[in-house]
């Protein structure tokens, strides 16, 4: 079944990347004379549209049946690559990719060192590439539907944008109520709109939408399945025409998973030396929302003189673990400040600050106008707040005055900041989601995929993903309602064709695989007594293979022979 | 394109026209993916590295600008520019001009022989390069350029200009394929369409506005930009960083040049300069060990995912951090000197320099007003397309059915402006099913 090996090898020169590093010429002469190998060739980028138009070509005029390419890491262009075969009637599982930039030309400075290990890696692929056969590109089809996580803003403008597209959308909402914690805000920065004129609408909109299922009080109890075909499990109660139903457990059949579970705010507790808890007068930007909403600014029944507000506090602080900015703490400071000398004109107002960072649209000229209607802002570091009679000292030390200062206050403000929720763990479990180093959850890619995950069907939207204001949010969540809709619109997802293959005369039925396996791919025959994969299920990982005590698994694409005869070659 | 699926315009092929052209033909609709230059890439495709974790710009990008290029459901048209818009959400009639190249398209292969033939290579101002470089009259603006095609610049041809070009053409004698065509004119293409996402992107201000610090004057004052293209290993100097064939000793950054100052009438914060200025720091540093680096800033924003951790590393790599807006930039012997007012320390420092480098603002694209004016949008003060709603409407225009992505609504960095590039691609979903008698 295995045609005859008439392989076609490419070397880039990535500009610079790999040229400077390795002769990709000699590379080249190299390739030439490997078995199998009927044409080698080496170009500045080959992945660039005449350097795909190499192979193709190629692969016609030659009738080549195997494509090495010695480039960068697969994780970037193997698909690139693996169409440009295809296109040139190569079978794209008939390709193999050297990676001489990443684990070469990047890594390694001599010359003739970096060339030689060119070589051998470009040796291997060859030797692998003989021995791959062709395999089918496979396609399931797609529940539609999404189920998305919180009902936030983020879940809310999400699931709209889902049933906007004609799609059922489910909400799985922990708390009694939709909104989140905007419900909890009384205006919003830069326009200082009262969110009362707005929210209250969006969630009509969301409560009212025939494709809208709203599920309140309610958790993911579980989630099985895989992208297009997911069903999760939701205890809590759903909300009809009639009101909240009973707590009970719903399966949803969906195709893609939106999380928009939102942050936790700082605890400021955890900052003792701000006597949060101990001395009344110090509140966080949160309760100070509520007490500008109801006009109650007083305490111990006495307008305040001075009000400081204290920036940054559980943000950009290594010590607490959370070395990150929160994003938004500058702009709401400086909403409540000038909110403050609006509500009180004969009111001193302090904002302590490191970094004013009012980056959003027109949100430098917002910090103007809070200076303008004379909010004072000072660079400094607030070490600690005690008690002095009625009011309370601020201690800090100006950094543009290079001293410590003590300043008296009748109510201080802690711009308390943005965490991970503490049931991002059970959710990360659950989705099988993995999370970056500051808590939230981790993107596919920092850059270009902002709102896709490590799971396929699986989006991030909002705060749960890192902090940010409302604007970026709502962007953030129908970005990730664009992914959302990818599958849904077309009907059917791609699925990996690598995938595990049990030989039965070998398997002696011991489970092992099923009990490695973490997505639930292999399941035992109750019949004939041997294991059996799931082919929709199976990621290709190649746990079960490794763990097969009889050697009856093996993962298409990454058999044994094909890798040892890599193997072979490089230890000749 | 054989759908017969309502299609969607997408104006400007930047990361955030390419992102938003991917998720609507990914989704079965067609495109219409509309760029003015010769090849997809926008300002990305300019960029060395991306911060904070480094990739390189170009080969991150390029998959998709192949993609852009290859997808069944995109008909890409560069070197082209919407003219007319008629209609209203759901029935737009769109008139788009293909410039001429002077190139049959489907005839060349971008092997280049024309460019090195070409009497004005190494002749003209490089733009692509930030006029770092040389390039002729036929050229492609990258090499991973799509379509990697060439393009005749009509400001530089000898032929275009004067009207003759010695006794023969250099450049269609060398071309193997036969694709130089001097007789191509101007066409006119029209295109019905449901929805449409504008993306047209950002220009950065002409640092000659404060002219304090010597832009034009001192050779080796550079924009950001600028020094994206000399660190670039694709660009002039294969990336060392040379100027006049020496590295500089001494580099000092300057933040907020023309941002977050009413005088250049640029009062907002133009969001990105903070981050790619610590990128540059630390290539800088990365490439030459024993150079002193100074950055000058008045807040450091560091508010991204990830970025003040990048920030922080930067510190410790030993780039010096000073509060302070300088206030010019002059000549003393060999050296350049940076006068700042220390706002920590609390008075004037002088800074030498070999190199400086100018975090120059994000400001509108020349062309916004008309642009508004084609598509009936509204601007903000700050010249950037008007959202419906600064909060709660981040992506939609003053006008149903139009959207807005990326910078042309205001500044943004990479990831915000691909997340608002799919957020219009999900509100022009909801158009386009809409349009499909779904409603």
């Amino acid at each position: 079944m295995a045609s005859r090996p008439r392989i076609g090898v490419y070397i880039c020169h990535c500009g610079t990347n790999i040229a400077a590093t390795v002769d990709v010429e000699a590379v080249t002469e190299f390739a030439k004379n490997l078995p199998g190998v009927v044409i080698a060739r080496h170009y500045t980028y080959m992945c660039s549209e005449p350097g795909q138009a190499l192979i193709k070509e190629d692969a016609r005029k030659l009738g080549l049946n195997r494509v090495v390419v010695a480039s960068c890491s697969p994780r970037m262009h193997e698909p690139t690559f693996r169409a440009a075969s295809q296109e040139g009637g190569v079978n794209p599982y008939q390709f193999e990719m050297a990676n001489i930039r990443e684990q070469c030309s990047w890594v390694h400075h001599d010359r003739d060192e970096a060339t030689a290990k060119a070589k051998a890696l470009v040796v291997a692929a060859v030797a692998k590439a003989a021995r791959l056969e062709p395999l089918e590109d496979r396609e399931v089809g797609v529940t539609p539907g999404a189920v998305v996580i919180g009902g936030g803003v983020a879940g809310m403008v999400a699931a709209l944008d889902v049933a906007e597209a004609g799609f059922p959308a489910y909400i799985v909402e922990k708390s009694d109520h939709l909104g989140g914690h905007v419900a909890d805000l009384n205006r919003t920065f830069p326009d200082l709109e009262p969110v009362a004129e707005w929210l209250p609408g969006l969630i009509e909109r969301v409560q009212s939408h025939p494709n809208i299922t709203v599920f309140l009080n309610a958790q993911v109890a579980r989630v099985e399945g895989y992208v297009g075909n997911f069903e999760v499990t939701v205890s809590g109660s759903k909300v009809s025409g009639s009101g909240l139903g009973e707590p009970g457990t719903h399966s949803l059949q969906v195709g893609a998973i939106i999380v928009a579970t939102g942050y936790k705010v700082f605890d400021p507790h955890r900052k003792p030396e701000f006597g949060y808890g101990l001395y009344p007068q110090v509140i966080t930007t949160l309760e100070m929302e509520r007490r500008l909403a109801e006009g109650d600014l007083a305490v111990d029944g006495k307008e305040p003189e001075h009000v400081v507000f204290i920036k940054c506090v559980g943000s950009r602080d290594k010590q607490l673990g959370n070395p990150y900015c929160s994003r938004v703490c500058c702009m709401i400071s400086a909403k409540q400040a000038q909110l403050v000398r609006q509500a009180l004109p004969d009111t001193r107002v302090t904002v302590f600050y490191i970094d004013v960072r009012t980056f959003g649209k027109r949100g430098e000229e917002f910090y103007d106008e809070a200076r303008r209607s004379g909010v004072r802002y000072r660079r400094g570091n607030v070490s600690e707040i005690y008690r002095r009679g009625d009011r309370v000292v601020v201690r800090v030390e100006d950094t543009f005055l290079r001293r410590t200062l003590e300043v008296e206050a009748d109510l201080v403000v802690l711009a308390v900041g943005m965490e991970a929720r503490q049931d991002t763990d059970e959710i990360a479990t659950l989705l099988k989601l993995p999370r970056s180093a500051d808590g939230f959850f981790l993107e596919a890619h920092p850059k270009l995929r902002p709102v896709d995950t490590a799971m396929d069907g699986v989006f991030l939207a909002g705060c749960c993903q890192g902090p940010k204001d409302i604007p970026d949010t709502i962007a953030q969540a129908r970005a990730a309602a664009a992914s959302a809709l990818i599958p849904l619109l077309r009907g059917t997802v791609p699925v990996i064709s690598e995938t595990a293959v049990v030989d039965p005369e070998l398997c002696a039925g011991c489970g092992m695989c099923v009990e490695v396996c973490p997505f639930g791919a292999p399941a035992l025959d109750p019949l004939w007594g041997v294991s059996r994969v799931n082919a929709v299920l199976c990621k290709g990982c190649g746990a079960c293979a490794v763990t097969c005590p009889s050697k009856a698994i093996q993962v298409r694409h990454f058999r044994p022979d094909q890798i040892l005869a890599q193997v072979d070659v490089l230890v000749e | 394109m054989a759908s017969a699926k309502p299609a969607a315009l997408v104006i400007g092929a930047g990361i955030a026209g390419i992102q938003a052209a991917l998720d609507l033909a990914d989704a079965g609709f067609p495109v219409y993916l509309v760029e003015r230059e010769p090849s997809v890439g926008g300002r990305m495709s300019q960029l060395d590295k991306t911060f904070p974790t480094l990739d390189c710009s170009s080969c991150i990008l390029t998959p998709k600008m192949v993609d852009v290029g290859q997808h069944p459901n995109i008909e890409l048209m560069t070197y082209s520019e919407v003219v007319a818009v008629e209609g209203e959400v759901g029935s737009f009639h769109v008139t788009i001009k293909k410039k001429p190249r002077y190139v049959e398209e489907d005839l060349c292969k971008g092997c280049g022989a024309c460019a090195e033939a070409c009497r004005m290579h190494g002749r003209v101002i490089d733009t692509f390069n930030q006029g770092l470089g040389k390039r002729a009259a036929i050229y492609v603006p990258f090499p991973q350029a799509v379509p990697l095609v060439y393009t005749i610049d009509p400001n530089a041809c000898i032929y275009l200009t004067r009207g003759v070009c010695g006794k023969t053409f250099k450049c269609k004698d060398a071309c193997p394929a036969d694709a130089i065509n001097f007789d191509q004119k101007e066409q006119f293409v029209e295109v019905d369409v449901a929805a449409i996402i504008v993306a047209t992107g950002f220009d950065l201000i002409d640092p000659r506005t404060k002219p304090e610090f010597g832009y034009g004057v001192y050779p080796n004052v550079l924009t950001g930009l600028e020094f994206e293209r000399l660190s670039s290993a694709s660009g002039p100097t294969a990336g060392k960083i040379l100027l006049n064939g020496k590295e500089p000793k001494d580099v000092v950054f300057i933040h907020c040049v023309g941002s977050r100052d009413p005088h250049t009438g640029v009062p907002y914060c133009s969001r990105i300069c903070c981050m790619y200025t610590a990128k540059h720091a630390h290539l800088v540093r990365d490439k030459l060990p024993d150079a002193r680096i100074t950055v000058f800033y008045i807040d450091m924003r560091a508010f991204g995912k990830g970025y003040e951790e990048f920030y922080d590393r930067v510190k410790h790599e030993g780039v010096i951090y000073r509060r302070g807006e300088p206030s010019e930039v002059f000549k003393r012997g060999d050296k350049l000197v940076v006068r700042a007012d220390d706002t920590l320390l609390r008075r004037t420092v002088e800074v030498e320099a070999d190199l400086v480098v100018l975090a120059t603002a994000v400001v509108p694209r020349a062309d916004t007003e008309a642009v508004a004016r084609l598509l009936g949008l509204e601007r903000t003060p700050d010249g950037f397309f008007k959202e419906a709603h600064p909060k709660h409407c981040p992506v939609e225009s003053t006008r149903p059915g139009v959207f807005l992505a990326g910078c042309c609504q205001g500044p943004k960095d990479i990831p915000d402006t691909v997340a608002q590039g799919k957020a219009a691609a999900a509100a022009a979903m909801g158009v386009l099913h809409q349009a499909m008698g779904n409603g």
